[in-house]
């Protein structure tokens, strides 16, 4: 009834490897790709500003983590270390009067040469150990950041970042600022939705399943692992330069330390390994729902009248965040991805298939 | 179909101003957007607990020009893009005075605030070069910076020795982090100036091990320790001094430390610890005892007592003092209501303001926006805290050219 699967036949192969296989999931990613570009002139500028913008760039940067561990399968705990150095190269190039266009591209160059380099190193371990490596390049990061006060802009560590400008037009307004992001994450999903369907994706997968057993099937490994670890390195690179600029507009240190790493991290888990949808659902989870909890917990505590202690207040918000957490991965270990796929499935063709039972 | 849109304009307008005119008192609102639940809490709730509680006593009075004062408490999890969405949501919410007490969200909504044109106030946080007015228009980082506040311990040293600090060394034991690394470039140049020895001991976060830094000062043997740490770090200097048998009397803190950290010592044990700090410590405050007395004694606390008793409650205090004060002038200056610009002319009248003896005098202008970055040092006696020195502002000369060189980098 939602999905109309009347008279979807896939015949041959060029038909059966469509990114979207049902007309409705088109429709849907159709409508909700027109709604992000209306969104500027329908969403309060609050939410644009403050939610929906970080949430894109976010996603984006997900997106590209999610290339490496949910499809390479490689666990990688230094994510936001290799964002650093693409958001701190892209500034300093972009101070250094390099126009914006190629300082997000130097930005996301400096952060693939850094992440596959260090990846040369730490993929001669896997899992586990290949998780406290990339762990250990964070901190490394972490380290440099925090004693050049070259890289990031004296003793107060705060680099400014110059006015954004793309295809010679200064990006100054709050519209702007979101078309930017939204171009950005819309540019990586479709990468992401077509990297299912190329070699390199299938290649990525057959590693992540068993890395011995893809070598015998011809497939180089070690090459592809480090063209996972160099082509998310580049999304996280160009996210990272894209978050300073659209958003915090300076970069300090904090933006990019170890539990920033770790948050991403669970974005991705939280939305599913190698789920493209669940990565937006996970991080706005991980991202949003903590502020959005809070707003709920204050205002709902305010309208009742309670008197509640601050403290308190800012612990609940919390506590409700982390059952949400544990609650999601135990209703589906496979992420907030996997849910949406179960209801879709469920929805498929409903409600013919009640018709059996 | 203009007609129509300029109409309803119109009567927008009068919607607007008849409820304008019915909500006479609306609120003098402070966005208070605090770290509550993550790394600054060792402060917050002391700081966030005097400020509602002077609002209260403030509203008890009268409010301000007749109008109450409200402060609007968020927390944002020290994260900065928490930080900038409270700024955000408060900001519509016609809020214009803001105050984050966490370095990572003031610096994150310091470029949003120069725009907007709203007050940042960043007391003891956030850059220290923001007390630059004349870059930094919006920004009052009220009270000491790092580098004035270590300015002045070299200036209670330089007292300590008669002015001769020549055969005198100075171990500087910090958190290596920008935090604790922002000092000593100000204390290289003043021993370059003052001829003492600088001896650095970086200890790695969070501070739970510095049993290195401390043996090699044992070898060293400094004649002060300037300390730049927090919380449960200086109770894990002051056993290994015991370890080391380095008198607790060479100990100098950082504004950072307060009573929760001499209970941990053990009051006994702290006698001696020495500490910068720009409030009053201790009970015997007129504008404290005047709160206990109307509202902790009434039952109208914003919390428990506890929390009253804590150097943290003091400093809150003065910070918020501060900002009711600025608003206070702001509406003897220009009326009521008041606006970013005219709370911004009302902060720069302040002179030799103390809140009644709570704190160094400030007194801030349209180029100075620390308002004069005095400190004393105080000493805990084993029972309170006895001021060892005035109110000094020392060295400010090259505290000034550090800051003029640092804020001088911002706009390019």
């Amino acid at each position: 009834m939602f999905y109309r699967l009347s008279g979807v036949h896939h015949a041959n192969y060029v038909s059966d490897s469509r990114i979207f296989k049902v007309p409705a999931d088109r429709n849907l990613a159709v409508f909700v790709l027109l709604f992000g570009l209306a969104a500027p002139f329908i969403v309060p500028s609050l939410y644009l500003n403050s939610y929906m913008l970080p949430w894109l760039i976010w996603t984006a940067a997900a997106l590209g983590l999610n290339l490496v561990t949910g499809w390479a399968g490689q666990l990688h705990l230094g994510y936001a270390a290799v964002m650093a150095v693409g958001a701190y190269s892209a500034i300093h190039a972009a101070r250094f009067g390099v126009p914006w266009e190629f300082a997000l591209i130097i930005g996301g160059l400096a952060s693939s040469v850094i992440g596959s380099l260090f990846a040369f190193a730490a993929l001669r371990v896997k899992g586990l150990y290949l998780a406290l490596t990339t762990l250990a390049m964070q901190f490394v990061m972490d380290w440099v950041l925090t004693h050049s006060p070259t890289i990031t802009g004296g003793s107060h560590a705060s680099l400014q970042s110059p006015t954004l400008a793309l295809l010679g037009q200064e990006i100054t307004s709050d519209a702007g600022y979101y078309y930017v992001a939204f171009g950005w994450c819309v540019l990586v999903t479709i990468f992401m939705l077509n990297l299912k369907r190329t070699g390199l994706g299938r290649a990525l997968v057959a590693v992540r399943e068993k890395d011995f057993a893809a070598a015998i099937l011809g497939v180089n490994s070690f090459y592809y692992k480090i063209l996972a670890f160099a082509t998310s390195s580049f999304i996280a690179g160009v996210s990272g330069a894209l978050l300073v600029a659209t958003f915090f507009f300076l970069a300090a240190p904090e933006q990019f330390s170890v539990n920033v790493s770790i948050q991403v991290l669970a974005m991705v888990i939280v939305g599913g390994l190698s789920s493209i949808i669940g990565s937006y659902f996970g991080v706005a989870l991980i991202l949003l729902v903590p502020g959005l909890v809070n707003g709920i917990v204050a205002g709902g505590s305010l309208s009742l009248g309670m008197q509640i202690n601050v403290e308190t207040l800012a612990h609940i918000p919390n506590a409700v965040y982390g059952a949400l957490i544990v609650i999601i991965l135990l209703i589906e270990p496979l992420g907030l991805g996997k849910l949406y796929g179960n209801i879709r499935d469920y929805l498929m063709v409903w409600p013919f298939d009640q018709l059996r039972k | 179909m203009n007609q129509l849109t300029s109409a309803l304009a119109v009567i927008s307008m009068m919607g607007g101003l008849i409820t304008g005119s019915q909500v006479m008192a609306e609120p003098f609102k402070v966005g208070v957007c605090y770290d509550l639940s993550k790394a600054y809490t060792f402060a917050t709730p002391q700081v966030s607990q005097a400020a509602m509680d002077l609002a209260k006593l403030t509203n008890m009075k009268g409010g301000i020009g007749g109008e109450p004062v409200e402060v609007i408490v968020r927390d944002h999890g020290n994260e900065p893009q928490r930080g900038i969405e409270c700024y955000n949501r408060l900001s519509r919410e016609g809020v214009f005075v803001f105050d984050t007490l966490s370095t990572p969200v003031s610096l994150a909504i310091l470029p949003r605030a120069m725009q907007d044109e709203r007050i940042l106030m960043q007391s003891l946080v956030g850059r220290g070069d923001a007390v630059d007015g004349t870059v930094f228009d919006w920004v009052y980082p009220v009270g000491p910076t790092y580098w004035g506040q270590a300015a002045n311990d070299i200036g209670y040293i330089k007292q300590l020795h008669d002015g001769d600090l020549s055969d005198v060394k100075v171990g500087y034991i910090y958190f290596d982090y920008p935090f604790g690394q922002e000092p000593i470039e100000i204390l290289e140049t003043l021993a370059e100036k003052e001829g003492f020895e600088l001896l650095l001991y970086p200890v790695p976060l969070p501070g739970s091990d510095q049993s290195g830094a401390w043996s090699k000062m044992r070898r060293d043997k400094p004649d002060h320790v300037i300390s730049w740490m927090l919380g449960g770090a200086h109770v894990v200097a002051s056993k290994e001094m015991q370890r080391n048998r380095i008198p607790m009397e060479k100990y100098i803190s950082v504004n950072w430390l307060n009573e929760v950290d001499i209970a941990n010592i053990g009051a006994k044990a702290a006698t001696g610890l020495k500490r910068g700090t720009n409030v009053v410590g201790g009970l015997d405050v007129p504008l404290r005892t005047e709160i206990i007395s109307e509202l902790y004694d009434t039952g109208q606390g914003s919390g428990p007592l506890a929390n009253t008793q804590d150097v943290y409650y003091n400093t809150g205090l003065a910070m918020y003092s501060i900002i009711f004060e600025a608003a206070r002038r702001a509406v003897e200056l220009e009326g009521l209501p008041i606006t970013a610009q005219s709370y911004k002319a009302g902060l720069e009248t302040l002179e030799k303001y103390d809140a009644n003896g709570l704190m160094a005098p400030i007194t801030v202008t349209s180029e100075d926006h620390g308002g004069g970055g005095k400190t004393r040092i105080e000493m805990w006696d084993g029972e309170t805290w006895v001021p060892q020195t005035d109110w000094i502002s020392a060295y400010s000369d090259v505290v000034w050219e550090v800051v003029k060189e640092s804020s001088s980098k911002y706009e390019e």
